[in-house]
């Protein structure tokens, strides 16, 4: 919609705009989006940046669990989607880059050319081992190195940030998780995200141990301590990533909404839960449309 | 579009053709053009090739870049035109035995008849082009059989390919396809057989229980044979994915080559099909036709 879009406003002025962000070091919140609708409703709310998130993909296209079976055709899908109603910068989730180095390479290269700003790869065994759902397995680290580089390599815009997640705390503890981390960065990465610190103290090691800006996943229910924002910056994260929140909150207001139609035969009982109709042309830019329509209009 | 294919009456199933007395031959096909060229030149079976799409839409080695989604989309638009029953490579499933039931689920949805899996690991390694790896057999078992419980119809067939030959040896790839067979497979596929003695050897091991898959590489490890010397040896089905492309790419340097050299398509033009010759192959007139039949002066308008 090139009427919904400031001018100027490329893939390379959003890419720019998320650099400088990381580079402020100020605890950003970054909700996660599955698909536009969410990306819009977190740029109406006035966030910054927005996270595509995979699990949450695999949750809303598929009605599936993250477990590796949304493939890069339908993250390109998604990401192009966003990007074109949406002017936020994203960052992008490619879980493990969809296969080794060279699949990597060409994630890469597909998802800049979708439009995103960011991405992030993890250190998971790709692909994930029936019957090992409960436990994350590691790729080597040399491996995972090579990978960083790869995505390094591939990238058009210096500016699109390679975000370098490692799952190794769970399995090798923080201190072997933060010198994957280290070795990530060496390769190349802009950010590194060391997954699930279990405490303040391990936050806090890890933003005193590496240098480039960090990384943390608030995840309800999870295992990092859910720090309100200013304690976030004061510990020295950049990005603070609620990747999934507005998707629990979608589930829950969908069942309790549908839960009461099926109940009550109606919506009485929960009008006030929902959007109304002009809430939801807003929030899809219809009048945008409308004035395109009308500028097109048949004399 | 039935009416431009070559056989007019409803092609037998797969599953109909391999229990019939001739050995079918499936070419490689790589999109819908192809499919319908090879459909009207008679063949009973086509075989999606990955290594196809890769070099084709991609002008990529096959080293397991093409990802699910995109080998979807190719097989929907070829089964869209062509009613020839279509094996699809799956290659390695995409994945582990999860990743082969949505990806088994798609292709069967898509319209083919039968998926190709193999044993070896993903995603093939950089560096390691010449040199497989597999996934162990056990794990194998379980994509074969996850493959099987996936399916919705018993026509929709699961091939199960062993790269082990040059990896195991010969001995360890007949066992594995044993048990490959045993997790459900409907058709075997020992790759990469290099002799004629280990070629009568998988017979005689497989062949009355199973139907038997034949690769046919040109430049490959195996001794190319025609359709009715593998007949002979006891194999029920035979591809020649690769020579599709093989044939197209020295066509196609040719051509543009002319086109350079001469500066326009003279020199050439009695190796083309002409404007005509070209729509009545992809059946233009047949759409055409269709869509005055649709056309609105048939219904009452008022222009």
């Amino acid at each position: 919609m090139a009427n919904s879009t400031p001018a100027g406003d490329r893939a390379s002025d959003r890419r720019r705009r998320l650099r400088a962000l990381v580079d402020e070091r100020r605890a950003l919140l970054v909700p996660g989006a599955a698909n536009a609708l969410t990306a819009r409703v977190i740029a109406d709310c006035g966030f910054e940046a927005l996270y595509v998130t995979g699990a949450g993909v695999a949750n809303t296209l598929l009605g599936v669990p993250d477990i590796g079976l949304v493939t890069l055709t339908e993250m390109v899908q998604t990401v192009e989607a966003i990007g074109e109603t949406c002017t936020l910068p994203m960052i992008v989730d490619i879980d493990t880059g969809f296969g080794n180095a060279i699949n990597t390479h060409r994630t890469v290269r597909v998802l800049e050319r979708a439009g995103a700003c960011g991405l992030q790869i993890e250190d998971q065994v790709f692909p994930k081992k029936c019957g090992h759902f409960d436990g994350k397995g590691v790729i080597p680290v040399g491996e995972m190195v090579s990978k960083v580089k790869a995505a390094v390599d591939a990238r058009d815009d210096q500016n699109l940030l390679i975000m370098a997640r490692t799952d190794a705390r769970a399995i090798e503890g923080i201190d072997a998780a933060i010198e994957r981390a280290q070795r990530y960065i060496e390769a190349g990465a802009d950010l590194t995200f060391v997954e699930a610190p279990v405490s303040e103290a391990e936050m806090r090691q890890v933003t005193a141990s590496l240098a480039v800006p960090q990384v943390a996943n608030l995840v309800v229910g999870g295992r990092t301590p859910l720090l309100p924002q200013p304690a976030l910056a004061e510990i020295g994260f950049s990005i603070v990533l609620y990747a999934n929140a507005p998707l629990q909150a979608a589930m829950r207001a969908m069942s309790e909404v549908l839960g009461a139609l099926k109940r009550d035969g109606g919506l009485d009982a929960v009008r006030d839960r929902l959007a109304d109709f002009g809430e939801r042309q807003r929030l899809v830019d219809k009048a945008t449309y409308d004035a395109l329509e009308k500028r097109y209009a048949v004399e | 579009m039935p009416s431009s294919e070559a056989p007019s009456r409803e092609t037998p199933t797969l599953r109909a053709q391999l229990a019939g007395p001739d050995l079918v031959v499936a070419p490689g096909i790589y999109d819908a053009l192809s499919a319908l060229i090879a459909a009207q030149a008679g063949f009973g079976a086509l075989y999606l090739s990955g290594a196809s799409i890769a070099y084709t839409r991609y002008g990529s080695p096959d080293i397991g870049l093409v990802g699910m989604t995109e080998v979807a989309d190719t097989l929907a638009a070829i089964t869209d035109r062509v009613q020839v029953p279509v094996i699809v490579d799956g290659d390695t499933g995409f994945g582990n035995a999860l990743n082969v039931i949505r990806t088994v689920r798609t292709f069967e949805r898509c319209g083919a008849q039968a998926i190709q899996l193999e044993d070896q690991a993903m995603p093939k390694r950089c560096g390691h082009l010449a040199g497989k790896t597999l996934v162990p057999a056990a794990e194998m078992t379980g994509k074969v059989k996850a493959a099987v419980d996936a399916r919705k119809s018993e026509d929709f067939l699961v091939v199960a390919r062993t790269d082990a030959i040059a990896v195991e040896g010969y001995d360890a790839a007949l066992d594995r396809a044993g048990r490959y067979l045993e997790a459900g497979a409907d058709v075997l596929f020992v790759e990469a057989p290099r002799d004629r003695a280990e070629m009568d050897g998988i017979v005689a091991r497989f062949g009355a229980r199973v139907p038997l898959l034949a690769n046919m590489v040109e430049g490959g490890k195996t001794p190319l044979y025609d359709a009715a010397a593998l007949q002979a040896i006891g194999y029920r089905l035979a591809i020649f994915p690769g020579g599709t492309v093989r044939a197209l790419s020295r066509l196609l340097a040719e051509y543009y080559g002319s086109l350079k050299a001469h500066g326009g398509t003279g020199p050439f033009l009695d190796r083309m099909n002409m404007f005509d010759a070209l729509n009545d192959l992809i059946g233009t007139p047949g759409y055409l036709a269709r869509g005055r039949a649709y056309d609105g002066a048939n219904f009452g308008d008022d222009a």
